[in-house]
């Protein structure tokens, strides 16, 4: 027993600093002025695959589409109905592009965490993914906004504290995204150190493959789910017409009276 | 007086900078009181209305997120604290 403790207070942490934060110093790939990182590396891999998996899926499933499904069919209408279902519920008229926008940033996110069980550092533990993702989102929702309203949105940035509403939308979606798969990783990580230091027969088979789910797989899921449903509910904050609405109830009421 | 100032100037940058990553941990609490609240009242109107459920399944997880928010916070200051201070 002495034993133990002795080796668990003999566990060295400092090795930890430099898997949280990306070495600065040696990039993946140099070559002049195109520096690529461990994380943008292991983005450019989840990009391909998805490429390559969507290839796959067009050639054989789609080319064989049945009325019957089959597995992989029901796998895809699911996939595809679920994304377009709470697009269509949300914003109604936009759901043509906020689906297929949604699905392709949760796609994109639950892989590059995904990426992280084969080793490589994902993609999302990286600030400027994160922030790529949320000005996406931030562009959609004031285009969104602009082309439903028109000029009439400009009223909406007359109040100061709906401008600092709309510019903490990015940089808390950054941050939430972010300090999420961060947390995992950072966990993970620690639990890799623990049980190469403190070895016992089987703990290292058992421990990580226990962890794992917990910090990894449900992250991925949930943080991908929440960050498309978060897109959706701003979009359809800035898609409301509230003046528009009651000039449609008034010409249903005319059209009703007229029947 | 040399050796003070430097014990003094040491303190605050490594030893203050290690106990406000630990006070960066107390924002836990809110998120925890907050995901527990909302947790329990999905509970309770699922049990009123249990064919609502994906519709509470939804807003329960956009809540949990919005409570989670303040838990990350804390986390990213004190490791910027623990490892960049």
């Amino acid at each position: 027993m002495s034993n133990f403790v002795a080796r668990l207070l003999a566990v060295d942490f400092s090795g930890l600093k430099d898997e949280i934060f990306p070495d600065t110093e040696h990039h993946v790939i140099e070559a002049g002025w195109f520096v690529v990182n461990s994380s943008v590396f292991s983005g450019f891999i989840v990009v391909v695959a998805i490429l390559l998996v969507a290839l796959i899926f067009r050639l054989t499933v789609i080319r064989k589409w049945k009325t019957t499904p089959t597995g992989p069919q029901m796998f895809l209408e699911w996939l595809v109905s679920f994304f377009d279902k709470s697009a269509d519920e949300l914003t109604e008229e936009y759901a043509g592009i906020m689906g297929p926008y949604t699905l392709g940033a949760a796609v994109y996110i639950c892989c590059g965490v995904l990426i992280e069980l084969f080793g490589l550092r994902p993609a999302m533990a990286d600030l400027g993914a994160c922030l790529a993702l949320a000005l996406c989102t931030f562009l959609f929702i004031h285009v969104i906004g602009f082309h439903k309203n028109k000029a009439r949105r400009l009223l909406h940035y007359v109040n100061p504290i709906n401008d600092i509403t709309d510019l903490a939308v990015p940089v808390s979606m950054t941050f939430r995204l972010f300090g999420s798969i961060l947390s995992g990783m950072v966990i993970m990580d620690m639990v890799y150190i623990l049980v190469e230091s403190i070895w016992f027969v089987g703990l290292p088979l058992i421990l990580p493959a226990l962890l794992t789910p917990l910090f990894t797989l449900f992250h991925a899921f949930i943080q991908s789910y929440v960050f498309a449903s978060l897109t959706l509910t701003f979009v359809q904050e800035a898609a409301e017409a509230k003046p528009k609405k009651e000039r449609k109830r008034r010409k249903d009421g005319r059209q009703q009276s007229a029947a | 007086m040399e050796l003070l100032i430097a014990m003094v100037t040491n303190f605050l940058a490594s030893d203050l900078a290690l106990l406000g990553a630990g006070i960066a941990a107390v924002t836990g609490i809110g998120a925890g009181i907050g995901m527990g609240i909302a947790t329990g009242k999905a509970v309770e109107a699922t049990a009123r209305q249990p064919e609502a459920l994906g519709k509470i399944r939804t807003i329960l997880l956009l809540g949990l997120a919005f409570a989670e928010t303040t838990a990350i916070y804390g986390l990213l200051v004190s490791l910027l604290l623990i490892f960049v201070a």
